[in-house]
């Protein structure tokens, strides 16, 4: 669904690269996380995936397509098979939760009657059923996350991008955001998801690949936030400076499945 | 749908950016009453040009009934008259300044007269007997006008010679200084309207920039984005062409139709009705101008 292909994104000639020949394929119907510390290329691999930004050099697919091939006036159509959350929800403050999705499906030219059908159906889909009239404002962050999300697939994209979907919530509903998630990638959507919350990435035990500095550094199934991989070395320190995870002397290679060892919560 | 959509965000549009939808409004408004004024006048002289000011210099005007002309003592100029004056102008003293001549009779005269006069009550109450004949020369030098009249002043049956150039080229030398100042106006107003257009579709576009992103994000197209914010401007500018043609309609229908023409029942003004030619050139001027300066605008400020 997404193949990167030894994709280099530099932004500055002098700084090193946002990206730095980066190789990776994500599936269709694939759930992956996308973990790494802020400025480790997380935002540029999102942004090339929608073609908000050009690679430098390499190739970007997106459903089997070249994004730097497709002109311009079709990249709405590109962006259509797309769903993106954020973690500031961007709701539309004087627009109640109906119309919020109603929007987007109103941009693209959908008639009243398809939006009469399809808006109430993903609501219900993200567990907003009977909340079609609140305002934002009248929501929980939570909620609001729930709308947007209901936004962002009411158009049924086949790839939902979420960059850092729960960065602003507390646990609890994070989970709740994390069922809803999984719901939509069970239902075949690929979902990427951008995130530094690793309580949920462990909880999830879905795809992860690890990026510092724009390299990918570890890209394992069915795995948790951090590896025992020695050159993680600062991100291990700081979580045995917070004491939830002892330290594991250098284990396994990357991909590999069997990197659990001592890292279970 | 999608059109009900886009009318939707353009009258949000509209109402969240009034007071400078309303300015946008005023400056289009002035700017294209100079513009329209500008064409009024040059139309105002066209009306008093008539029939044969691009056409001849020179006019000898013929006795006729009432004529109290010195030289028509004798009563109306007889067709031996009108011969003798033909033969004269062809003869080659006189023919050598001149590039040709034309009669025009009576009813001729009427009938130019009826073109020129049509927007005015004077037409009704004159008749093809009360206008003189005359002969219409095209001077292959105007300036040898004097020669002319010394030689036909004094001939029997010719009332008078006028040089018409010479009656009406004061005038219109002030009206054409006068459409300049207003073209010139209008230059720095429209200068002005445009950078007006620009900085409230870039407010607008600010202040919108929430749903614009979602609409990238959701994969709007680029025209469904793009064309509020372009509307918004073009029926600004629309709006104040209306207004600005009002204007001008209601000067022609009310001031020169019912206060100059009283005033001056011998000069041919232009009617209001003559001046709704000017509507639909005002309305596209505008319509334009706020269409390419929004286009321009966005494209710097609103990423799609």
């Amino acid at each position: 669904m997404i193949r990167f292909e030894n994709v280099t994104k530099v932004y500055d000639q002098k700084a090193r690269p946002a990206l730095d020949s980066v190789n990776l394929e994500i599936d269709r119907g694939e759930f992956a996380f996308l973990v790494g510390a802020s400025g480790s290329g997380k935002s540029t691999f999102l942004r090339l995936v929608l073609k908000e930004d050009r690679a430098t050099s390499g190739a970007v697919y997106v459903a089997g397509q070249n994004v730097a091939k497709i002109s311009s006036w079709r990249v709405p159509r590109l962006r259509r098979g797309i769903g993106v959350v954020f973690q500031d929800f961007r709701l539309l403050p004087q627009k109640n939760v109906f119309a919020n999705v109603a929007f987007a499906m109103q941009v693209i030219g959908k008639s009243r009657s398809v939006i009469r059908d399809t808006v109430p159906e993903v609501l219900k889909t993200v567990g907003l059923e009977g909340k079609e009239h609140r305002m934002p404002h009248e929501l929980s962050g939570g909620e609001q996350q729930r709308v947007a999300i209901a936004r962002a697939v009411v158009n049924r994209p086949g790839i939902l991008l979420a960059d850092e979907p729960t960065g602003n919530l507390d646990p609890t509903t994070s989970m709740g955001i994390m069922g809803v998630l999984d719901k939509i990638n069970q239902n075949g959507t690929t979902v990427v998801m951008a995130t530094h919350d690793d309580d949920i990435v462990n909880e999830m035990r879905k795809r992860v690949v690890e990026l510092k500095n724009g390299v990918v550094i570890r890209d394992e199934a069915k795995a948790l936030y951090t590896s025992m991989i020695p050159i993680v070395g600062q991100s291990r320190r700081l979580k045995d400076a917070s004491g939830r995870e002892t330290p594991d002397a250098g284990l396994p290679g990357e991909g590999s499945e069997g990197t659990e060892g001592g890292a279970q919560r | 749908m999608r059109l009900a959509f886009i009318l939707s965000e353009i009258g949000s549009g509209l109402r969240r950016n009034l007071s400078m939808v309303v300015s946008v409004i005023l400056v289009t408004f002035v700017s294209l009453t100079f513009v329209g004024a500008a064409g009024m006048l040059q139309m105002q002289i066209n009306q008093m040009k008539g029939y044969w000011y691009d056409k001849v210099q020179v006019a000898i005007f013929l006795c006729s009934e009432g004529s109290t002309a010195a030289g028509c003592a004798s009563g109306p100029v007889t067709p031996e008259q009108q011969e003798s004056l033909n033969a004269l102008l062809e003869s080659p003293a006189v023919a050598q300044y001149i590039n040709d001549f034309q009669f025009e009779s009576k009813e001729e005269a009427y009938q130019h007269f009826k073109d020129q006069f049509s927007n005015s009550p004077i037409v009704d109450s004159v008749t093809p007997d009360q206008l003189p004949a005359s002969f219409r020369i095209n001077m292959k030098d105007p300036e040898k006008y004097q020669i002319i009249s010394e030689t036909f002043s004094s001939q029997p049956g010719v009332e008078t010679v006028i040089d018409q150039r010479q009656l009406l080229e004061r005038l219109f030398s002030v009206m054409n200084g006068a459409s300049l100042v207003a073209v010139g106006i209008a230059a720095v107003m429209i200068v002005c309207a445009i950078l007006l257009i620009a900085t409230t579709i870039r407010l607008s576009a600010f202040s919108r920039r929430r749903e614009t992103g979602i609409m990238r994000l959701v994969g709007a197209s680029k025209t469904v984005i793009q064309l509020p914010f372009i509307l918004e401007g073009v029926i600004a500018a629309v709006i104040g062409a209306a207004l600005a043609s009002a204007t001008l309609w209601a000067v022609a229908h009310f001031f020169l139709g019912e206060y100059m023409s009283q005033q001056y029942p011998d000069t041919a003004f232009i009617s209001s009705g003559q001046t709704l030619i000017l509507v639909p050139a005002l309305i596209i001027l505008g319509g334009s101008l706020a269409g390419i300066s929004s286009l321009l605008t966005l494209r710097r400020y609103l990423r799609v």
